[in-house]
């Protein structure tokens, strides 16, 4: 057992190691002058500012929890309002094939359109306030979402249904115990494609109009030239969607206990 | 599929966008009337006539197709030799993956204040944050796609001597090549989302900045046009660049 602990121990040592080498080496570049710190803002610096931001705020006295809290509740609201339009949407146009070929080239129009593009009209419609935010994280998600829950609709194995008919098992149970068991896990993943979806639209949709939310303060710090909050900005952004991606795979072992095995397959 | 049923599916399809179009202009001249909440498809279409020359627009969507080509084939390229790099090599693979798993989370577009910094405001930052959103899925695919290569695969063609670089090149890479198919349009769709942002914030030219400058002036029919002109485009790119992937990488793969 002890030479499998060695191992071990020897594996996580490699990257470790080269992590920490990494990060003195940036800290040295720096500190020599060779690159300037506001291209560049060296690792002690970002820790400094890490901690400036969360207990005295920036820009004007507005902490970090409040910029993670306000790009969290946005995000959470539309993608919400999102997949509950999307998901019964998508099954009656999945389980009908005139409707199905009726919205097909809407739906992909839609869904094409740049999310991002529909920013001038958002502000239009809903003001420069956080309907117009949560409109387009709703409307990026809402297509994705869609398209994914047709399509898992239709991609349900013909064989399945047929096999359930020649038991004479009525129609709704024939949806409600076959169709959407089969379906789900192409709908779980296209919830997921959706949230990263959601996600990229929040921090463009920041950038312009407000000075709260997490996209809006890696954009302010710019303009203030202090790159290090940037980069701070930059993480706590990379680790929400690591941790929303984190819950969504729980809640997707607990919601298909039966799909987990295609994630062992993976190391 | 019978070819009445493909038939059936293009009039229904065909029949409902026009419905579509319809209820949109009606609603927009009898309902909501205020041409600065929602103009008439048709009001849009005039007003892009009359502001818009053809030159001026082939201008913005020329830069525009031009920034994402530039930062979509950089990726495409950084992408699927990196992914086939740490697929192969262990090594490399663990020594590089911390980086990979800190960087990947970030939103694409959360680089563009920084791209601004490191490039200025031209044209690289904008080639930048596009390159970005395209290599992760890209880059991911490719490397998932090698660490899966079958390994009876592998082991049928050591048993033939087939080893070391021919082994790479004749072997695990073509078997990848469905996996790279499939994350370069992954990553070209991001691309496009990311170019039309990159526009809107910071960008004095293309599709992106027609929009803004359309609203910014108050004039909504632009805005609305060029919304639908960023559709247009990238179905057609989209569809482009599947044909492209189809004819050449898509080659092994029998999607």
């Amino acid at each position: 057992m002890t030479g499998r602990w060695q191992k071990r121990l020897a594996d996580a040592a490699i990257p470790v190691a080269i992590m920490i080498a990494f990060l003195a080496g940036w800290e040295a570049v720096v500190a020599f002058g060779w690159v300037r710190p506001i291209q560049v803002p060296p690792p002690s610096r970002i820790v400094a500012s890490a901690g400036e931001l969360a207990l005295d705020g920036f820009p004007a006295g507005t902490l970090l929890g409040e910029h993670v809290g306000i790009t969290f509740l946005r995000i959470l609201t539309g993608y919400a309002l999102a997949l509950a339009l999307a998901i019964p949407l998508g099954l009656l146009i999945g389980s009908n094939r005139t409707l199905d070929a009726a919205t097909a080239p809407i739906v992909t129009f839609c869904r094409s359109v740049a999310t991002l593009s529909l920013l001038p009209l958002a502000v239009v419609w809903f003001g420069v306030g956080e309907a117009s935010k949560v409109f387009l994280i709703g409307y990026g998600c809402f297509w994705v979402m869609l398209s994914n829950t047709i399509a898992a609709i239709k991609l349900v194995d013909p064989v399945l249904i047929s096999a359930a008919r020649t038991m004479d098992t009525p129609p709704p149970d024939i949806f409600l115990k076959v169709v959407l068991p089969a379906a789900l896990p192409r709908m779980v993943a296209g919830a997921r494609v959706a949230l990263g979806v959601g996600f990229m639209v929040i921090v463009g949709a920041e950038m312009i109009g407000t000075t709260r939310g997490l996209g809006a303060l890696i954009m302010e710090a710019r303009t203030f030239y202090r790159s290090d909050i940037t980069v701070v900005g930059m993480f706590v952004i990379g680790a929400i969607g690591l941790a929303l991606s984190y819950g969504l795979t729980r809640a997707e072992a607990w919601l298909l206990p039966w799909e987990r095995r295609m994630h062992e397959r993976r190391p | 599929m019978t070819p009445r049923a493909t038939v059936f599916e293009r009039l229904a399809g065909t029949l409902s966008v026009i419905a579509a179009l319809a209820l949109w202009e009606l609603a927009s001249r009898f309902v909501w009337r205020d041409p600065q909440i929602l103009p008439a498809p048709s009001e849009a279409l005039l007003a892009a006539a009359r502001v818009l020359g053809p030159w001026d627009l082939a201008q913005h969507v020329g830069i525009s197709l031009f920034r994402i080509l530039a930062g979509f084939l950089l990726a495409a390229l950084i992408g699927v030799s990196l992914g086939i790099v740490l697929g192969w090599s262990p090594l490399a693979a663990r020594c590089l993956r911390p980086f990979v798993e800190i960087l990947r989370p970030i939103p694409p577009l959360a680089w563009l204040p920084l791209s601004i910094i490191w490039f200025g405001l031209g044209e690289p930052s904008k080639v930048f944050v596009i390159f970005l959103g395209a290599f992760f899925p890209i880059f991911t695919s490719a490397w998932r796609g090698m660490t899966m290569v079958s390994p009876t695969l592998i082991r049928a063609a050591q048993t033939m001597d087939v080893d070391g670089a021919r082994l790479l090149w004749q072997v695990a890479i073509p078997a990848t090549l469905p996996d790279i198919a499939a994350g370069l349009r992954v990553g070209f769709g991001l691309a496009f989302g990311i170019l039309v942002a990159a526009e809107l914030i910071a960008a004095k030219s293309g599709m992106g900045y027609l929009i803004m400058e359309a609203r910014q002036l108050g004039q909504l029919g632009i805005a609305i046009f060029g919304i639908f002109l960023i559709g247009v485009v990238n179905l057609v790119a989209d569809h482009q660049l599947a044909r492209a992937v189809r004819a050449t990488v898509g080659r092994w793969s029998n999607v």
